[in-house]
C-alpha cells in the first residue's frame, strides 16, 4: 500500500476530527461520487426560467490521519480550543480567455458612467484616471471570471499595488509564458506538513484532453485539497488530491493573471497559519509563513492582488492583513519594533483604525511580508477586491465592514452589521455596491456612492455563509445576486436602484425614542440621508485626525429606516449547511459543508426567461 | 487567604492520589494550578460587588439544573446587584446585626482551613439543619457518576474521577481544594424576611460575595431544601428541567419579594395603629428604609429585568376585527427547526398562524367561534432576554419526549425582528452573556452546565464544582451538531449598546487573537507551559507577575484598568490576593517573619513587607505600572497597552531570571512554606477573628450606599405593580400549562401561543400531560399552593368587565380545585377586544396567606433531603 507518513508535529490532544463525518469518514480513503438526481425538487424556479440540477459531486471526506488517536468518547466539554475548519469552497478558472458574449455583463457603456461615479467618491482621484476608466467596469464581478485581458485593461488605468516602490519590481517580468514554478515537488515531498499526494494516473492525458474553455476547480474538504476538472466527463475523478497531515486548507485562490495551459498559481491558506503556493501542472509547491513565522494565526481568506504576478493578500484571524510575495523568503516579522517606529498615534488599537505595521512602500523588501496591516483584534472572515482593482472590502467577526483603499493603504469606510459578525462579502460587477452576509441572517447591500446600507435582505433562516453576484444577469439598472446559508438554502435576489430608494412604509412614522441606551445616529439622522455618518473621533482618541484622510465610521441604521427586500427564490437544496456559491456563464455552482458540489444549469435559451433577458438588453 | 490555604492543602493532601495516576508528569508533587487559578494569578484586591468570585456549586445528585441556572443568574450583573440590595438595609444598621450573618458565611467558608487534611465533611460539620450524610466525603465521589455526561468506555479500570483531567477528577479536586461554603444556615431573619427561595438565593450570593477567596465551591443545601419543600416536582432526585427551574425561581423571587413588601407594610400599618406595640428590633431596623423608599418600586426589579410584553394580535377572518391583548413574559420558549438560527426561531415565533377547527377564536364582534389569524409580537423588550430552545419535543409515535439535536446557531449579539410597530426601542441590541447547555440523549437524564461571561475574566465554564476559563469560541460549540450530545438549551441575552460592545471587542480581541494563535501553536505553548509551570508551580501561585499565559494576564489587566480605578496603588501593583502577606509567606523564609508580623495589621503594612521578598523584578515593574495607571486615567488606553506589552516582555524576561533563582531555593522554600503555613495559620486565625469584627462595618457601608441609586432606577420604569404581579404569575402557570388549553373550548391563547404544542405538546419533564384530555392536569401540586388559584380567579372575575370573559373566568374557577387555572382564566379574558384591565386593586393579604401556607408546610417536610 502506501508508506505511513511521518508523525504529525502537532499534539494529539485536540479533538480535531471534523464532527460531521457522518460516520462515513471511516478509516479508508474513499472516492468522490457523482450522481445526477432529477425531479422537481432539484429545480430552481425563478422568473427567467428553471435552473435544473445538472449533477451532484460528493467530495470524499478524508479519514483522519493515521497518527491521530481515534476519539471514541468525545468529551463535549473539552475546553481545548479546536482549530478552525471551513466548509467546502471552490476556486474556479477557465484557461482560455473568456469570450465576450452578449450576455456577459451587458452594460458596458452605461457601466462606465457609473464606474466614474463610483470613483468620484474615492478621495483623491486623478482626473485623467477617472476619464479613462471606460472599460474598467467590464470586469465581471467575481474574481474568478476576471480574465487576463480584462484585468489587463483595468491595470492599464489603475496603478499597480506598490507601484512607486522600486524595491518591489519583480525580477523576471519578461515572458508571461515562462512562469516561475515553486521549488519543491509536492509528490516527492518529505515534509511532515503534507501527508499524501494522490495524483490521477492519467493526469497528462486528461490535461491534454481538457477543453481550454472548461472549468478547473480547486476545492478544500477537511484536510484534503482536490483539483477537479468540472468540464470532464470523469469529473468525479480528481486530477490531484493532496492530503495534509493536520492542517485544513481554509481558503484558496487562483491567480488569473498568470494562468495558462501549462501553469496555474494557486495559494492556499491553512488553519495552522501556513500558506502554500502550489502549481498543480508541475506538482510543485512552496511553503510560506512556515509555522507562522510572520503571523501565527490561521488564514481565513486569501486573494491574489489583482494584476500582480507575485503578490497575494492573506487575511489572518488575529485581524491582520498581510501581503506576501510568493517568491520571497520569510523573515520573522518583529511587530514591536515597527510599532515603536510608527509612534504613538498609529499605535491605536481602535477597531476602526488600519494600522500599517509595514507599508508596501517600505524600502526593506528583501523578505516577506511585503506589507502588514492590522485592522483590529477580531477575526477577519472574508475579503474581496473591487472590480476596479482599487478597493478592498473586508468583513470581520465583530460585525464590521471595512472599505480600504489598498493602493494607498488607507481605510475609507467602516460600517457595522445590524448585529453579529459578518461572514462573507462581494462587490457588484460595476463596483457600486457591496453585498455582505452575516450572523444576523441578513444579506445587506451597501452603496458606495451613498455610503450607507441601502437594503437588508431577509429570507435566510440562519447565518449567510456566501454571497456572489450573477454578472450575467446584471445590467446597468438591475442586479442579481445569490446567497447560501447555514440553513442549507439557496436564495436569489434581484434589486434595482429604484427599489433601494423606496422608503419603507414603516419608516415614515417618526419614532419618539430609540432609548438612551441606544446611541444610534440621532445626530446623523438629522443630516441628509446619504451622510449618516459619525466622525470617528467622536469616540475619543485625540490623535486620530492627524491622518490626512477622514475615516468615516458609520453607525447602525435602525430597522425602520432601511428597505427590506424579499428574495426571488428560496429553496432548501441540501441537508447540510451550504458554504459557497458561485455563478458561471452556464450554471450556478453551490457547495456544502460536507462536500456536495452541485451544478445548476441555467434556463435554456429560447425558454421565456432567456427572451426576457434578451429583450431587456435590446431595450438599451 | 483561604484560597492560598486551599491551594496549599491540595498540594499536600490532594496530590497524593495523583502519584499513581499521573505517570507522565515530571514532578508529580508540584502543585499544578488549575486553569482558573492561573487566570486569577495576577488579580488585584477582591472586589466588594462579588463580580470576581468564581465559585463552583456542589451537585447533590442531579441538581445540576439548579447549579447551572444559579450561575447564570449570579453573573447577571443587575440581577446580582438587586438580590444583594434587597431588602434595602438601612445605613444606620448596627454592626451587630450584620455580624450575625457574615461570620456565619466566613466560618463555613474558612473551616476547611482549620483542618487542612481532614475530609471535607468535617469542614462542613457546622450545626446543620439538613442531615449530615449529605456532606460526607464519600458522597462527593459517589454522586458524580449520576451527573456525569457520558460514562467512560467501560474498559477503564479506573473510576472516572481518577482519570486526570477528566471533569470528575477536576470536580473532586475542587471539592478537596475548597473552600467550601456550606449553605446550611438561613439568614432570612437578618434580611428581615421570612425564609423563602429568595432568601436562600440571597444567602448564596451574599456568602460568595463575602468570602475572601475568589474560588471555591458553594454547597446550596439550604436552597435545595427550600426549593424541594415548596415544589413537589423538584422533590425527587431525578433529572429536572433547567428552564422549568429558571421560570419557577424567577416567579418565586417575585412572589417572595412582594410578599415581604406587603408583610412589611402590614407590620407598619399595624404598628401605626397600635402605636407602641412591641415589634421585633430587627424587623424595625429593616422596615424603615423599605417604607421610606415607597413600596411598589423595590419589589419590581425582577420584572424590570426579565419581563417583556407580548402582544397577540388576532384578526377575525369573518368580521376582520382585530383584537389585541398584551401579556407579560419572563422568558421566551421558541420552537426549533433543523439548520436554523435563534433569529429565525424568534421570527417563526411571531409568524402568523391560523386559528381554525378546534382552535377557533371566540370573536366578540361576531359573537361566536370564528376562524382567525393570530400573531404574537414583542411590545416591550426585556432587559434580559432568556431564550428557551425547546429541545424536548413530544413525539406521537414514541409517546414520549425526545430531544431534538437540531443545529441551531446563536450569535453573540442579537436584535429582535418580531417587535410591534409601536415598540419602544425596537432595535435594542442584546449580547449573549450566558448559555445553559444540556448534555445527554434525552429529557429524562443528562447533565446541565453553564457557560457564563464574566465582567473581566472572559468566559467561564461552570460544571457543578468545576470552574474553568474557556475561549470565547467555545461558547459556540453547542449549536447541537457536535458529537457528545451537548446542546444549548437556555440562552441569556442582556441589553447592551454598540459602544460597549465595540469597547469590549477591542479588549477581548487582544486575548482572543492570541488564543486563536494558541490553537495554531499549541505545541509551542505547551512546551512553554510545562517549562513555566511544572518546576515551580508554587511560586506561580504566589507571585504577581509570573503568569504563564500572557494572553490571560493581558486580558485581565486591561479590564482591570478600566473597571477598578479605586484600588490603592500598591494593592494594584503587587498584591495578588486580598491578603498577600499570608499568601506570600512561603515564597521566601525572609518574608515569613514580616508577614507574620503584619498579618494582624492593615493591608498597607502587608504590602510594605513585599519588596524585599519579591526581588528586583517586581520592584522595577511597580513604577511602570503606576505610570500606566496615570495613563489610564487620561484614557490613553492605546499607549498603556503598548507599554504593557513591552512591559510584559520585560517582566517575562525578569520572571525567567527570577524563576531560575527561585528554583534553587525551591526546596528550602517548600520546607519553609510548610512551616510558615503552620505558623501563619495561627496568625491568620487571629487575624480573621479581628477582621470578622471589622468586616461587617465595611459590608454595611456598601450595603447602605448601594441601595440609594436603585430606587431611582426602578422608579423610572413604567407600569404598575399590580399588572405585572398578575402577569408574571400567569406566565408561570403558562409555562407549566404550555399547550394544555386545547381541551377547553374557548381557551384560545394558551393554545395559540405555541401551535406545535397544540398538536404535539412539548412537555416539560416531570410534568407529563396530554393536550386533549379535558382538565389540563399537571403533576399534583403541593397543597400549599392550592390557595393560589382562586386568588387569581377572583382577581379576574372582579376585573373582567365583558360578560364572556367573566363567564369564562367563573368556569375556570370550577376547575380551580384540581389545577391552577390562572392561565386559562387569562386566556379567556383574551376574548375581549380590550386587554383586561390590568390595574386591579392589589390584594395584599392573599399572597401573604399563601406564603404562610408554604411556611407551615415546609416544617413538615423539612427532612426531604436524604
Amino acid at each position: 500500500m502506501f508508506v505511513l507518513p511521518p508523525p504529525p508535529r502537532y499534539p494529539l490532544t485536540s479533538p480535531y476530527i471534523t464532527p460531521y463525518l457522518n460516520g462515513a469518514g471511516g478509516v479508508t480513503e474513499t472516492n468522490n461520487i457523482l450522481s445526477q438526481p432529477t425531479g422537481p425538487e432539484h429545480q430552481l424556479l425563478v422568473g427567467e426560467g428553471t435552473y435544473t440540477l445538472k449533477d451532484e459531486l460528493l467530495l470524499a471526506t478524508p479519514p483522519p490521519h493515521p497518527s491521530e488517536a481515534p476519539i471514541q468518547n468525545p468529551n463535549p466539554l473539552a475546553t481545548t480550543p479546536a482549530p478552525p475548519t471551513a466548509g467546502v469552497k471552490l476556486s474556479l478558472t477557465v484557461i482560455a480567455p473568456r469570450k465576450h458574449t452578449t450576455r456577459l455583463y451587458r452594460a458596458n457603456t452605461s457601466g462606465s458612467v457609473r464606474s466614474r461615479l463610483a470613483h468620484t467618491y474615492s478621495i483623491d482621484e486623478n482626473s485623467n484616471e477617472a476619464a479613462s476608466t471606460g472599460n474598467s467596469a467590464r470586469s465581471a464581478g467575481i474574481n474568478q471570471s476576471l480574465d487576463y485581458a480584462q484585468s489587463q485593461s483595468i491595470l492599464d488605468v489603475t496603478p499597480a499595488f506598490g507601484e512607486g516602490n522600486p524595491s518591489l519590481i519583480p525580477v523576471n517580468g519578461k515572458d508571461p509564458l515562462k512562469r516561475r514554478k515553486p521549488k519543491n515537488n509536492i509528490v516527492k515531498s518529505n515534509s511532515s506538513f503534507v501527508s499524501r499526494v494522490i495524483p490521477n494516473d492519467t493526469i497528462t492525458k486528461r490535461l491534454q484532453e481538457h477543453d481550454p474553455e472548461g472549468l478547473f476547480a480547486f476545492a478544500n474538504i477537511n484536510r484534503a485539497f482536490q483539483w477537479l476538472d468540472l468540464s470532464s466527463s470523469q469529473k468525479a475523478e480528481q486530477l490531484t488530491k493532496i492530503l495534509f497531515t493536520k492542517a485544513h486548507a481554509l481558503c484558496h485562490d487562483i491567480n488569473i493573471l498568470t494562468k495558462s495551459s501549462t501553469h496555474l498559481d494557486v495559494v492556499l491558506g491553512f488553519s495552522s497559519a501556513d500558506i502554500i503556493w502550489y502549481e498543480p501542472m508541475s506538482q510543485k509547491y512552496a511553503r510560506i509563513n512556515k509555522n507562522g513565522i510572520i503571523n501565527p494565526s490561521p488564514v481565513s481568506d486569501i486573494r491574489w492582488i489583482p494584476g500582480s504576478e507575485n503578490l497575494f493578500l492573506a487575511a489572518h484571524m488575529d485581524g491582520c492583513l498581510v501581503v506576501y510575495d510568493k517568491e520571497k523568503e520569510d523573515a520573522a516579522f518583529l511587530q514591536d519594533e515597527n510599532e515603536l517606529q510608527l509612534g504613538k498615534d498609529l499605535g491605536s488599537t481602535f477597531s476602526n483604525s488600519l494600522r500599517v505595521k509595514k507599508s508596501v512602500n517600505s524600502k526593506n523588501q528583501k523578505t516577506n511580508p511585503v506589507a502588514l496591516w492590522k485592522l483590529s483584534n477580531q477575526r477577519i472572515n472574508s475579503m474581496s477586491f473591487s472590480p476596479d482593482c482599487r478597493h478592498l472590502a473586508v468583513v470581520s467577526e465583530d460585525g464590521s465592514l471595512r472599505v480600504i483603499d489598498y493602493l494607498k493603504e488607507q481605510l475609507i469606510d467602516l460600517y457595522t452589521s445590524y448585529y453579529g459578525g459578518f461572514i462573507c462579502v462581494c462587490w457588484s460587477p460595476d463596483g457600486r455596491y457591496i453585498v455582505t452576509g452575516g450572523q444576523d441572517d441578513l444579506v445587506s447591500i451597501w452603496s458606495l456612492t451613498e455610503r450607507r446600507v441601502v437594503a437588508r435582505c431577509q429570507g435566510h433562516n440562519s447565518w449567510v455563509s456566501s454571497v456572489a453576484f450573477d454578472a450575467w444577469r446584471c445590467d446597468d439598472r438591475n442586479y442579481r445576486f445569490g446567497s447560501v446559508g447555514e440553513d442549507s438554502r439557496i436564495l436569489l435576489w434581484d434589486f434595482s436602484e429604484g427599489m433601494l430608494h423606496r422608503p419603507k412604509a414603516a419608516s415614515v412614522r417618526q419614532r419618539e425614542s430609540i432609548s438612551s441606551s441606544q446611541p444610534l445616529p440621532t445626530a446623523g439622522r438629522n443630516r441628509s440621508e446619504s451622510q449618516v455618518t459619525n466622525r470617528m473621533r467622536s469616540l475619543s482618541n485625540a490623535s486620530w485626525d492627524e491622518d490626512s484622510e477622514e475615516v468615516i465610521s458609520h453607525s447602525v441604521e435602525p430597522r425602520s429606516r432601511v428597505a427590506m427586500l424579499p428574495p426571488v427564490l428560496s429553496k432548501s437544496i441540501d441537508s447540510h449547511p451550504l458554504s459557497w456559491i458561485g455563478f458561471e456563464e452556464d450554471c450556478i455552482i453551490t457547495s456544502c459543508r460536507d462536500g456536495h458540489i452541485r451544478t445548476w444549469e441555467r434556463p435554456r435559451e429560447g425558454v421565456n426567461g432567456g427572451q426576457n433577458a434578451t429583450s431587456s438588453f435590446d431595450g438599451q | 487567604m483561604s484560597s492560598f490555604f486551599g491551594r496549599f492543602k491540595s498540594s499536600a493532601g490532594g496530590t497524593s492520589p495523583n502519584i499513581g495516576s499521573s505517570p507522565m508528569k515530571r514532578d508529580p508533587n508540584a502543585p499544578q494550578l488549575t486553569p482558573l487559578e492561573k487566570l486569577l494569578v495576577d488579580a488585584g484586591p477582591v472586589r466588594s460587588d462579588g463580580s470576581d468570585k468564581f465559585f463552583g456549586m456542589e451537585n447533590f445528585g442531579n441538581t445540576c439544573y439548579c447549579n447551572s441556572i444559579l450561575q447564570c443568574l449570579y453573573f447577571s450583573v443587575p440581577f446580582r446587584e438587586q438580590v444583594m440590595n434587597y431588602p434595602q438595609i438601612s445605613p444606620n444598621r448596627t454592626p451587630d446585626a450584620s455580624s450575625e450573618i457574615l461570620p456565619q458565611f466566613d466560618t463555613n467558608g474558612t473551616s476547611p482551613i482549620n483542618i487542612p487534611n481532614a475530609p471535607t465533611s468535617l469542614a462542613r460539620g457546622a450545626p446543620s439543619v439538613g442531615p449530615p450524610s449529605v456532606s460526607s466525603p464519600t458522597t462527593v465521589s459517589f454522586r458524580k457518576p449520576m451527573s456525569a455526561p457520558a460514562g467512560p468506555g467501560g474498559q477503564q479500570p479506573l473510576r472516572p474521577e481518577d482519570v486526570k483531567d477528566s471533569p470528575e477528577y477536576k470536580k473532586k479536586q475542587a471539592m478537596l481544594t475548597g473552600p467550601i461554603l456550606a449553605m446550611e444556615h438561613a439568614n432570612a431573619a437578618t434580611y428581615g424576611m421570612t425564609e423563602s427561595l429568595f432568601t436562600s438565593l440571597k444567602d448564596i450570593f451574599e456568602a460568595v460575595r463575602a468570602h475572601s477567596s475568589r474560588i471555591g465551591v458553594v454547597s446550596p443545601q439550604r436552597f435545595l431544601e427550600v426549593l424541594r419543600n415548596q415544589n413537589e416536582m423538584f422533590r425527587s432526585s431525578m433529572h429536572q428541567d433547567a428552564h422549568e427551574f429558571l421560570n419557577l425561581l424567577l416567579n418565586e423571587v417575585v412572589s417572595d419579594v412582594e410578599a415581604n413588601a406587603k408583610r412589611v407594610q402590614e407590620e407598619t400599618e399595624r404598628k401605626a395603629v397600635e402605636a407602641g406595640s412591641p415589634v421585633p428590633d430587627m424587623l424595625e431596623s429593616f422596615m424603615t428604609p423599605t417604607i421610606s423608599h415607597g413600596l411598589p418600586n423595590p419589589t419590581r426589579w425582577v420584572h424590570e429585568l426579565f419581563e417583556g410584553t407580548l402582544t397577540s394580535e388576532t384578526k377575525c377572518l369573518t368580521c376582520e376585527n382585530v383584537s389585541q391583548r398584551d401579556e407579560p413574559f419572563l422568558d421566551l420558549s421558541v420552537d426549533l427547526e433543523q439548520h436554523s438560527s435563534v433569529t429565525s426561531c424568534l421570527r417563526k415565533f411571531s409568524e402568523e398562524e391560523m386559528l381554525c377547527e378546534r382552535n377557533k377564536f371566540h370573536c366578540d364582534n361576531c359573537g361566536g367561534l370564528q376562524e382567525a389569524e393570530k400573531r404574537m409580537k414583542i411590545k416591550r423588550l426585556p432587559r434580559i432576554l432568556a431564550l428557551h430552545l425547546k429541545r424536548f419535543k413530544y413525539t406521537e409515535d414514541l409517546q414520549r419526549l425526545q430531544k431534538l439535536f437540531h443545529r441551531v446557531v446563536y450569535p453573540f449579539h442579537l436584535r429582535l425582528f418580531n417587535t410591534t410597530d409601536d415598540a419602544e426601542d425596537p432595535d435594542r441590541l442584546y449580547e449573549l452573556y450566558a448559555v445553559v447547555v444540556h448534555i445527554g440523549g434525552g429529557p429524562y437524564h443528562g447533565h446541565y452546565i453553564s457557560i457564563v461571561k464574566t465582567q473581566d475574566r472572559g468566559w467561564l465554564l461552570f460544571d457543578d464544582e468545576m470552574v474553568e476559563p474557556v475561549d470565547k469560541s467555545y461558547v459556540q460549540n453547542f449549536f447541537g451538531d457536535k458529537p457528545g450530545q451537548a446542546c444549548a438549551y437556555v440562552l441569556f441575552y442582556q441589553e447592551t449598546t454598540l459602544e460597549a460592545v465595540q469597547r469590549e471587542q477591542e479588549l477581548e480581541g487582544l486575548a482572543q487573537a492570541q488564543a486563536t494563535t494558541q490553537a495554531a501553536l499549541t505545541e509551542q505553548l505547551l512546551a512553554g507551559r510545562s517549562n513555566g509551570d511544572l518546576p515551580n508551580g508554587l511560586q506561580h501561585a504566589l507571585t504577581t507577575g509570573g503568569a504563564p499565559d500572557p494572553e490571560h494576564e493581558d486580558f485581565a489587566r486591561l479590564h482591570h484598568a478600566t473597571t477598578a480605578p479605586t484600588e490603592s496603588p500598591h494593592a494594584g501593583v503587587i498584591e495578588p490576593k486580598a491578603h498577600p502577606g499570608v499568601d506570600g509567606t512561603p515564597l521566601s523564609p525572609g518574608g515569613l517573619s514580616a508577614a507574620l508580623g503584619s498579618s494582624l495589621s492593615p493591608t498597607s503594612q502587608v504590602s510594605a513587607s513585599f519588596p524585599p521578598r519579591v526581588g528586583p523584578g517586581v520592584t522595577t515593574a511597580a513604577p511602570v505600572q503606576s505610570k500606566k495607571e496615570r495613563a489610564r486615567e487620561e484614557k490613553e488606553r492605546k499607549a498603556a497597552e503598548k507599554e504593557r506589552e513591552k512591559q510584559e516582555k520585560q517582566r517575562i524576561k525578569e520572571e525567567a531570571l527570577r524563576r531560575k533563582e527561585n528554583e534553587k531555593r525551591q526546596q528550602e522554600d517548600i520546607k519553609a512554606a510548610i512551616a510558615a503555613s503552620k505558623l501563619s495559620h495561627k496568625a491568620e486565625e487571629d487575624q480573621r477573628v479581628s477582621r470578622d469584627n471589622a468586616a461587617p462595618a465595611g459590608e454595611n457601608k456598601e450595603n447602605g450606599a448601594a441601595p440609594a441609586p436603585a430606587p431611582s432606577n426602578l422608579g423610572g420604569m413604567s407600569g404598575s405593580l399590580d399588572r405585572l404581579r398578575h402577569g408574571s404569575r400567569s406566565f408561570r402557570s403558562r409555562s407549566k400549562f404550555w399547550g394544555s388549553g386545547g381541551g377547553s373550548g374557548s381557551g384560545v391563547s394558551s393554545l395559540v401561543r405555541d401551535r406545535d404544542d397544540a398538536k404535539q405538546p412539548v412537555i416539560h419533564e416531570g410534568m407529563p400531560m396530554e393536550t386533549d384530555t379535558a382538565p389540563p392536569v399537571t403533576s399534583p401540586l403541593p397543597p400549599s399552593s392550592v390557595g393560589e388559584p382562586p386568588v387569581s380567579v377572583t382577581d379576574f372575575a372582579g376585573s373582567a368587565v365583558p360578560a364572556p370573559a367573566a363567564a369564562a373566568a367563573a368556569a375556570a374557577a370550577t376547575a380551580a380545585a384540581t389545577d391552577r387555572p390562572t392561565q386559562r382564566a387569562e386566556a379567556r379574558t383574551s376574548t375581549t377586544t380590550q386587554p383586561p384591565p390590568l390595574s386591579q386593586p392589589s390584594t395584599p393579604e392573599k399572597p401573604e396567606r399563601h406564603r404562610s401556607h408554604r411556611f407551615s408546610l415546609r416544617k413538615r417536610t423539612s427532612n426531604i433531603l436524604q
